[in-house]
């Protein structure tokens, strides 16, 4: 028997055994629990900083943030209640009411969720007088856009999604994050910093007290206002003067870089993308075929046309293969044997100034030509190589660095690029659609303004911005005020200007931007592309001396320059140095001029 | 009857002080975790009778006024008066049927105003004492039939009310007399059949088919060598196996078709069969035959399994035995509990949180916490250090409970001892092994700290009765 009794005492010691070590493995050894009871009873209640404000220039809203509440439910509260008057004051079906309901009660029966985002003040205090137990509503603010203007530019906020979030842990789903535009560059600056109430809730979900007495509890800090470059006024002309065309002003002030206008046409009431409709018109957005939601002043490449023949101007006179005094006859265009690049009729020869003047095709052929041919080079290939720094070194051919994301970079066609295209045999008459601006070239709206700046500033340039000041801090970013200078000397720029102001001003092309006493110098230009008619091109600065503005209008289809570009740039211009239009008739006839886009709209039919 | 306990009054100095000293450290103990664990800083007196620490303090004055009564009766009353207090309580236990009022899908209670009374917790104690009068009677020969039938009928009888009145739980509490009946020589052998089920079943969980196999003919093996010893033969045996798979899987890998590992092994051991068979029968030895029944037992029980499992037990049954060995989980579910139990204890760290500052215990995260998982709050708000000092406390009261049994002088009290034993064995080892996920879920209190009147004056009962039994034997002892 007595080995019975011991097998029975071993039997209970090895039993407590049993329990001390699994009590030892899960209380000391495994840290998991700790953490697990952490979850159950902490929770973390974020509070939400107001989204810093957008002002332009003269200190106008251009974001403002608006008041809007979440309706939030707590399935477990709820009583029955009257359907039909709830989806009355939500203007909702009533199988929408029914499925968002649905999915809270399957989230969680205790814990709050939002059912209906964003609704406006009328729907709040209509829920807040029925009182719907189980119901209630919270503010959150959102964005509102009193001038209604510069969707593109100023960008939309959306909420965060998951690559959002995995790159920045400080976004949690269902946060708001800028999504294009000035809200994206400067996010960092107007999210703000969230808050944080951390709490003691029971098995219910019901708030018990703070955790540690508050010590862990932060308070949000608002986001900074930020101030734009941007003319509201002046943007707002521009939208309108673009309405019906398709195409971007982008408007510059040459001693500083900062942008004055930045317009893509077609635009939207960036009001749309706010609010409970913002999902529906986001995609009626992205299915209109003109592409609204594409910033065309950074994002679309266009053949410049023959604002680019004051390049080569620049560049001939730089190498010496051109002076001031160089004279070429034009026989209604260039030949070279069979080869041909047409002309109009006008007086030849010309002078460099008289064929600024008059847009000749094949004066800048011959100046390109004798750019590449230079002998001091020993080769044509050398020799793009060099024009071709010259023409970076004006901004284009890469991102100018703005503080907008999502800039191209356009295209400068390089060396490799024609040797491999030629299978090496190529030269200077081969790729002489450059001397005008046309073939493989591409430049940005934006670009084509910073070269007109450059211009304007007789050989460097800021880069454009379009943020003036951020609240709280001194300075913009340093880059924004760093003078890049162009490989070409100053007083090559006075000739090009001088001619430019002829153009305007004595004879020439853009003859239709004269404003009497602010000496506009300009240059037209009409870029032949494989999708129809030219495109109608203008690039000015004024005034000569002194430049307060540049301004490049594009206007896509919009043929000769002088028809709809020189005039929409005018009129901009009057308002910018005059401060007001004195014929309003005026903007209402080109606001009034639309353009046919079989292009855009025979895709919308085949729709 | 020997007739050798007749001291009728009690002198204190037999008591057992050691004993009434744990008792009380745990009864104290539990009724700090009670308030700790339905603590509402609005009712924070103890005494409040509303809540139910105040009535579990009311509860704890009852148990010691009748504490002190049971050491007070004289001992022989007890063994007089076994069997009428059992069908005492057998008739008390039927009345529920009439009487009673179900809760949580048993009806096991009666109700008196706002008290309510379990009497399955003191058939525990009557059964225990009808158990020892009829074990103890000179007549009674564990090896019989005749009286293995008696003690069957009458832990049976309770067994069965208790299951028609829908409280598992409380049933398979009588598992617990096979602690005291080994004690008295039951047969070794089902007790091994047990251990060696219960074994196959969770490997059967938890190991896949072959290894299973390949265990089995270890044990076999192994159990073969213990009884007959002859190592030499059972090596080269376990080696001619090994190499005949080893054999067999390269063979016919050599052959260009393969035989998998498993086929390998099983056709192995198969072939080893007539081998095992051969030295039975040449070497005469008898127990052999039992090995390879066992073994072909075992087998069969392992094929069993998966079919009882499949269409036996109920889905709530299977998914507590899948969560128990760690094979599935459902955290929002019917693992909840338990999850949340171990949350709660495991979080205590070494040291605990502090008295009344268990985040799981104070915001209700574990259910039937000042009840059942009582023990949640001890782990939490104690931590390692205080859960080791309730569990060795545990531990020392059974061993004293076995001491107390080797001890007396006569059968009845020895066997009372070890029913009581048993009894807070496996009250202890299922409650506080539900709660850290040792054992399966099974809704039976932990002694003297979970909630209830019924229970602790039950147990106060089942122990005091054991301490006074204790006082008699001094008289006449000659101990060495």
């Amino acid at each position: 028997m007595n080995g019975r009794v011991g097998i029975l005492r071993f039997v209970v010691i090895a039993l407590v055994a049993v329990v001390l070590g699994r009590l030892f493995y899960i209380q000391v050894i495994d840290r998991r629990y700790k953490v697990f009871a952490d979850n159950n009873v902490l929770r973390y209640e974020v509070l939400f900083p107001p989204r810093g404000e957008v002002y332009d220039r003269n200190g106008e809203f251009l974001v403002q943030n608006r008041e809007a509440n979440d309706l939030i439910t707590i399935p477990i509260d709820v009583k029955a209640f009257d359907t039909t008057q709830m989806c009355e004051i939500l203007g909702v079906s009533r199988e929408l009411f029914v499925r968002e309901y649905r999915k809270a009660v399957q989230f969680s029966r205790r814990r709050p969720s939002v059912i209906f985002k964003q609704l406006p003040k009328e729907m709040k205090i209509k829920l807040d007088e029925r009182h719907f137990p189980g119901f209630y509503t919270q503010y959150r603010t959102i964005r509102s856009y009193p001038r209604k203007v510069g969707g593109n530019l100023l960008g939309d906020v959306g909420e965060a999604n998951e690559r959002n979030i995995e790159r920045d842990s400080y976004y949690k789903s269902g946060d708001y994050i800028g999504t294009s535009g000035v809200e994206q560059a400067y996010e960092k600056d107007l999210r703000g910093v969230k808050g944080v109430k951390v709490q003691m809730v029971d098995v219910l979900g019901i708030v018990k007290g703070s955790y540690g007495d508050g010590v862990y509890d932060t308070l949000a800090s608002p986001g900074l206002g930020i101030t734009c470059t941007i003319d509201a006024k002046l943007q707002l002309l521009a939208e309108e003067l673009l309405t019906g065309k398709v195409g971007s002003v982008v408007m510059i002030e040459p001693s500083t870089g900062e942008i004055l206008v930045m317009a893509s046409s077609p635009t939207y009431d960036p009001d749309e993308l706010v609010g409970r409709e913002r999902g529906n018109n986001y995609m009626k957005l992205l299915r209109n075929p003109r592409r609204p939601l594409y910033n065309r002043a950074v994002m679309s490449s266009y053949p410049p046309g023959s604002t680019f023949k004051l390049v080569n101007a620049l560049i001939g006179l730089q190498e010496g293969t051109l002076t001031a005094q160089t004279t070429y006859g034009c026989a209604m265009g260039y030949h070279v044997g069979n080869f041909k690049v047409g002309c109009h009729s006008h007086v030849s020869p010309l002078d460099l100034t008289g064929a600024i003047q008059t847009s000749c095709n094949a004066y800048f052929c011959n100046v390109y030509r004798n750019s590449l041919d230079n002998r001091k080079y020993g080769g044509v290939k050398s020799g793009f190589d060099v024009w071709r720094d010259y023409v970076v070194s004006l901004g284009f051919g890469r991102k100018l660095d703005s503080d907008f994301i999502g800039e191209l970079n356009g295209n400068v066609p390089t060396r490799d690029y024609y040797d491999r295209v030629y299978r090496g045999s190529w030269n200077s008459l081969t790729t002489v659609s450059l001397a005008i601006g046309q073939g493989e070239m591409g430049a940005t709206p934006l670009q084509m303004a910073n070269f007109i700046a450059t211009i304007a500033n007789r050989g460097y340039y800021y880069i454009p911005h379009v943020v003036k000041a951020i609240q709280g801090r001194d300075s913009i970013e340093a880059r924004f005020y760093e003078k890049h200078h162009a490989k070409i000397e100053s007083q090559y720029f006075e000739i090009v200007a001088d001619a430019m102001y002829r153009a305007v001003n004595v004879s020439g092309t853009g003859g239709g931007a004269r404003i009497d006493g602010w000496d506009v110098c300009g240059k037209t230009g009409t870029a032949q592309n494989p999708h129809g008619r030219d495109h109608s091109v203008f690039a000015a600065f004024a005034p000569y001396r002194n430049p307060q503005v540049a301004i490049s209008v594009y206007i896509e289809n919009g043929g000769f320059g002088a028809t709809i570009a020189v005039p929409i740039a005018r009129l901009l211009l009057e308002q910018y140095l005059t401060g007001a239009v004195a014929d309003p008739a005026l903007v209402e006839h080109y606001k009034n001029l639309p353009i046919a886009y079989p292009r855009y709209d025979r895709q919308f039919t085949q729709q | 009857m020997t007739g050798s306990s007749h001291n009728n009054s009690l002198s204190l100095g037999r008591v057992d002080w050691s004993m009434v000293a744990i008792y009380a450290a745990l009864v104290l103990t539990g009724l700090l975790n009670i308030y700790a664990a339905v603590y509402d800083p609005e009712h924070s007196s103890i005494f409040d009778m509303d809540q139910s620490y105040g009535k579990q303090l009311m509860w704890i004055g009852i148990s010691a006024f009748l504490a002190i009564s049971v050491l007070l009766i004289d001992d022989k009353y007890y063994h007089v008066f076994a069997y009428p207090l059992y069908w005492l309580s057998i008739l008390f236990l039927l009345g529920v049927f009439v009487f009673g009022k179900e809760v949580n899908g048993a009806r096991a209670w009666y109700e008196f105003g706002s008290v309510r009374v379990q009497p399955t917790e003191f058939v525990k104690v009557t059964a225990s004492l009808a158990l020892a009068r009829c074990m103890s009677s000179y007549a009674f020969n564990i090896h019989s039939l005749k009286s293995l039938l008696n003690v069957g009928l009458i832990l049976g009888i309770p067994v069965a009310v208790i299951i028609l009145q829908n409280d598992t739980g409380s049933a398979l509490v009588y598992v617990s007399f096979f602690f005291m009946l080994y004690r008295e020589g039951f047969n070794r052998w089902l007790y091994i059949t047990v251990f060696l089920l219960l074994l196959l079943f969770v490997l059967s969980f938890l190991v896949e088919p072959v290894p299973l196999l390949v265990i089995l003919v270890l044990i076999c093996v192994i159990g073969e060598g213990l009884t007959n010893g002859r190592w030499k033969t059972k090596i080269i045996y376990l080696a001619g196996v090994a190499l005949g798979a080893l054999g067999g899987y390269f063979g016919t890998l050599a052959l260009g078709r393969p035989m998998s590992a498993d086929v390998a092994v099983i056709a192995a051991v198969a072939v080893s069969l007539i081998f095992v068979v051969t030295y039975a029968y040449r070497q005469r030895l008898r127990n052999v035959w039992f090995f390879v029944l066992l073994f072909f037992g075992s087998l069969a029980f392992t094929q069993t399994i998966d079919y009882v499992f499949d269409n036996v037990l109920q889905v709530h049954q299977q998914k507590r035995i899948l969560d128990l060995l760690g094979l599935e989980s459902d955290l929002k579910g019917w693992g909840y509990n338990v999850n949340q139990s171990k949350i709660a204890i495991g979080s205590g760290g070494f040291t605990g949180k502090g008295f009344l500052e268990g985040t799981q215990t104070k915001y209700n995260f574990v259910p039937e916490q000042s009840t059942d998982f009582i023990f949640c709050t001890v782990g939490e708000e104690w931590g390692f250090v205080g859960s080791t000092v309730v569990v060795v406390l545990f531990g020392m009261l059974i061993l004293k409970l076995i001491a107390m049994g080797e001890r007396q002088q006569e059968a009845f009290g020895r066997i009372y001892c070890y029913c009581a034993a048993g009894i807070f064995l496996f009250h202890v080892a299922i409650n506080i092994g539900m709660t850290i996920g040792l054992m399966p879920v099974i809704g039976i209190p932990l002694p003297f700290f979970s909630y209830g009147g019924s229970s602790l004056i039950a147990f106060t009962l089942l122990l005091f009765i054991a301490i006074k039994l204790d006082t008699s034997k001094k008289d006449h002892i000659t101990r060495i």
